[in-house]
């Protein structure tokens, strides 16, 4: 390996003579940064090499070159650090930092190249990436002076112009700015790369106690509470800054407060022990009891006179287990598909982050301020922005858009249950203004929905699973926001809930989406699991109640308009214009505009047969993925489950949907193990129940039918599934 | 002339040796229907009563039959097709039942168990 070959060595001659021209340390002045003669006209260089050379050729070699000449913590944040606020009005010293951030930006962009990468990026990602941890612990500790603060500084004369007299360099300061920020808070250690022992310095916490401190919280709530009136094109750069600060935290465990952390935290560390002690109490059932080398050998007796040979002594009692153990002797298993691996983009949202009991408590203040002020300004002009597809929109941005929104309108839930909580704990107000929903306005709104849909269509056809996922949990957050409101003591709340349930239940392609959204299913990673089966759970219950309480919920559906009638019409208008010579295209014309129509109509909604569609054979598939999770599902989760398979077991009566052999394993699995679910997790009682119950109703199944024995091989087919449940044919009514 | 002749016997080409792998035992719809397959079960299926059969215990004993029954399909499968695990093995033999031929089968073989097959 020789250094110089990694770059042109010209250019890293020139690179490298433009930083050492900079400035540097000077032993005569106790170890501070002096600049150099030209530094100015360095840094404007440097620039231009950025843009000339890596950007229009398409290479990384420049920021690689400044990666290991240390450029940013060696120079750039001391020339930051050095514009100290007494010196604010020193036009040279501003006009150098703001050199600096235009290099900075270009330098921590995050790398993310879907395609067209060549060997260049290739060779040099990894590396840069390293780098960007780097400069983002840089960054965030750098002793004496805070660097984001500085930072704020720069745009902070820009911001305080009027929208109207900003210059267009005001507006690409601003965005400079909020891009650093965006570029900061995105960088986080690459899970494939070697740790560079930084991890605390740039971890989520950090970087939220970084922010507090040094006012970007304050900057963005500013701009987020005048978004539409003084701020109009940043609205997206802010969107990306809060969602990589939020995803992935835990909205409950952030609205804790100080004790019920800790008790939290105790009690998880209990769980976490008891799993640990059930999982020794289990090995230590089948555990052997002598040495190693003991040497037991048995038999298992089959039919035909065959036998098969196992070792061991665990052997030896248990039935069950020497099954076990035949099975795992066999080396072959199934070649699995890999899923892509999508968890290590810089967009995912589905891992869960940590964060100190310091950074929660400022974080948490940032997101209360934000829903008071901020909250309905910056998703009703990001909407509009949606509506419009505004150019700067990226397809990245509405997941974050809609992952955003089911964040906050989680946090808002959480809060109004402190707040209830703590009203309750004091007794002091006996009867408190209940609050209204209007400070998540902007999101219940018919044309919200019209854009969610829309996007959860697009997204379900264009098999774009993460992007759905984003918008399944959106409309899960709506949908307990409204129940909630539908609860609330309020009269207008009350109404208003009620209009949006209507709304929501009134179109059927909704429901139909939903359905098609939990069977279709397939290898799309365990959150978009966990979000699908959580919206159609909470889809189907909230449903189910609003139909129970208003019985005569219309809903307007849409069918494929019969073709006999339009082939009849079509040849009766035929017959009519049979003369003219341009009929043919006129006919062939009316033909398709006939079968695009749809024709769409309200009818009485009918809760037992929509719920009918959800019971299939490819849902009770979906529910079984996600319960094989069991070990590590949350006692919701498992509740979500135990209910799903409750419902297609006794309510809709399709237990023979369940007497799959694959299932039936899962579920004794589940209850009897090896490695069951625990028998002090609260859901155990449940689903024993539920196993002992499907288990009893197979058995007589098999008693009665015991061709069973035979389609409890396979799913289910539609033209035998009645008769298997029922013992008949199902009887229909004959038209004639 | 003797040049033409050894040609003519092609003594002097090279035979080549192409070894043939072996094939691979699939889980396919004729392994399935074979004798160790879905005839021995539905011989089960027919023979009066599976839970005497299998020894099951019946009331109050649902787990323990599970097993039992479980324990059952295991040893059917790792006769049929040795090769795979349990759990992997009914994936296949679940793929297998999709296909069209399959699903008239498994249609008929349960109109047979319906009541008044044949008579009617």
């Amino acid at each position: 390996f020789d250094k110089a070959q990694t770059v042109d060595p010209e250019v890293r001659a020139h690179v490298y003579s433009l930083v050492t021209a900079l400035g540097g340390t000077e032993a005569d002045e106790a170890g501070s940064y002096v600049l150099g003669d030209d530094a100015l006209a360095c840094l404007r260089d440097l620039k231009r090499w950025l843009k000339l050379y890596d950007e229009k050729n398409n290479r990384l070699d420049v920021a690689r070159c400044l990666a290991e000449a240390n450029l940013v913590n060696g120079d750039l944040l001391p020339i930051l650090a050095a514009w100290t606020e007494d010196s604010n009005n020193n036009r040279a010293k501003a006009r150098l930092a703001l050199a600096c951030l235009e290099l900075l930006v270009p330098l921590t962009w995050p790398l993310e190249h879907a395609g067209g990468m060549t060997v260049n990026h290739h060779r040099h990602t990894p590396y840069i990436q390293q780098a960007h941890v780097r400069y983002k612990a840089g960054t965030l500790c750098y002793g004496r002076a805070s660097i984001l603060r500085t930072i704020v500084r720069i745009g902070l004369p820009s911001i305080a112009t009027s929208k109207d007299d900003r210059t267009s360099r005001d507006e690409g300061i601003i965005k400079l700015m909020l891009y650093f920020f965006r570029n900061i808070s995105i960088i986080t250690p690459l899970p494939n790369l070697p740790s560079q022992g930084l991890d605390d310095e740039i971890s989520r916490s950090a970087t939220i106690e970084a922010f507090r401190q040094q006012d970007v919280f304050a900057l963005l709530l500013t701009m987020c509470s005048n978004m539409g009136e003084d701020f109009n094109l940043q609205d997206v750069i802010v969107l990306e800054i809060i969602f990589n600060l939020i995803k992935g935290v835990n909205v409950e465990k952030l609205f804790m407060n100080e004790e019920q952390r800790k008790i939290q935290k105790t009690t998880e560390l209990k769980d976490v022990l008891g799993k640990e002690r059930a999982m020794h109490r289990d090995y230590a059932k089948i555990a052997p009891t002598r040495h190693g080398r003991f040497g037991t050998m048995i038999w298992v007796k089959r039919e035909d006179e065959k036998v098969s040979a196992i070792s061991g002594q665990d052997n030896l009692k248990d039935g069950r287990n020497s099954l076990l153990k035949m099975d795992k002797s066999k080396k072959w298993s199934k070649p699995q598909q890999r899923r892509k691996d999508l968890d290590h983009s810089i967009y995912d949202f589905d891992h869960s982050v940590p964060l100190t009991a310091d950074a929660s408590e400022l974080l948490r203040n940032f997101v209360e301020e934000f829903l008071d002020s901020g909250f309905n300004p910056l998703f009703t002009h990001l909407r509009k922005a949606i509506e419009r597809e505004a150019d700067r929109l990226l397809d990245i941005n509405y997941r974050q858009f809609f992952y955003t929104v089911s964040w906050f309108l989680q946090a808002e839930k959480c809060r109004r249950a402190r707040q209830e909580k703590d009203r309750k704990n004091q007794k002091v107000q006996t009867d408190f203004e209940a609050e209204s929903y209007g400070l998540v306005a902007a999101v219940l709104n018919q044309e919200t929905f019209i854009t969610l849909n829309r996007y959860m269509q697009t997204s379900f056809d264009n098999k774009e699973w993460q992007d759905l996922n984003a918008s399944m949990r959106c409309f899960t957050q709506i949908l307990l926001t409204v129940q909630e409101m539908a609860q609330s003591s309020l009269e207008e709340d009350q109404e208003i809930a009620d209009n949006i349930q209507n709304r929501i239940f009134y179109e059927e392609t909704t429901h139909d989406r939903i359905v098609n959204i939990l069977k279709g299913y397939k290898d799309q990673g365990f959150g978009y699991l966990d979000a699908c089966t959580e919206l159609s759970h909470v889809f189907l219950r909230m449903l189910e109640r609003y139909s129970k309480e208003n019985a005569d919920l219309q809903i307007r559906s849409r069918r494929r308009a019969r073709r006999k009638k339009k082939e009849q019409q079509t040849t009766q208008n035929g017959e009519n214009e049979e003369a003219d010579d341009d009929d043919d295209d006129v006919r062939s014309e009316n033909e398709d505009i006939a079968e695009a129509a749809q024709v769409s109509r309200e009818r009485k909604f009918d809760f037992t047969r929509f719920a009918a569609k959800f019971t299939s054979q490819s849902s009770v598939n979906t529910l079984v993925a996600f319960t094989a999770f069991y070990r590590d599902l949350s006692i919701d989760q498992l509740k979500r489950a135990h209910r799903f398979f409750y419902r297609v077991a006794f309510k809709q009566e399709l237990a023979v949907l369940l007497f799959r052999v694959d299932i039936i394993a899962l579920f004794y699995q589940l209850i009897k193990g090896p490695e069951g679910l625990d028998r002090s997790n609260a859901m155990y009682k449940e689903w024993d129940e539920l196993v002992r119950q499907v288990l009893k109703k197979m058995f007589k199944k098999l008693e009665q039918r015991p061709e069973l024995i035979v389609e409890m091989l396979f799913s289910k087919i539609r033209a035998t599934l009645y008769y298997l449940e029922y013992g008949h044919e199902r009887q229909t009514v004959s038209s004639t | 002339d003797n040049k033409e002749n050894t040609d003519l016997l092609g003594l002097d080409e090279e035979v080549k040796i192409v070894k043939k792998r072996k094939p691979v035992a699939k889980l396919d719809e004729a392994r399935l229907l074979s004798q160790p397959g879905i005839p021995k079960l539905r011989a089960l299926a027919r023979s009066g009563s599976i839970a005497s059969k299998l020894r099951l215990k019946g009331k109050g004993h649902e787990y323990s039959d599970a097993a039992k029954l479980l324990g059952y399909y295991q040893l059917w499968l790792d006769n049929l097709y040795p090769k795979a695990k349990f759990a992997d093995g009914l994936q296949l033999v679940e793929k297998v039942g999709h296909g069209k031929m399959m699903q008239a089968m498994r249609k008929e073989w349960i109109d047979e168990g319906k009541p008044g097959h044949g008579t009617g």
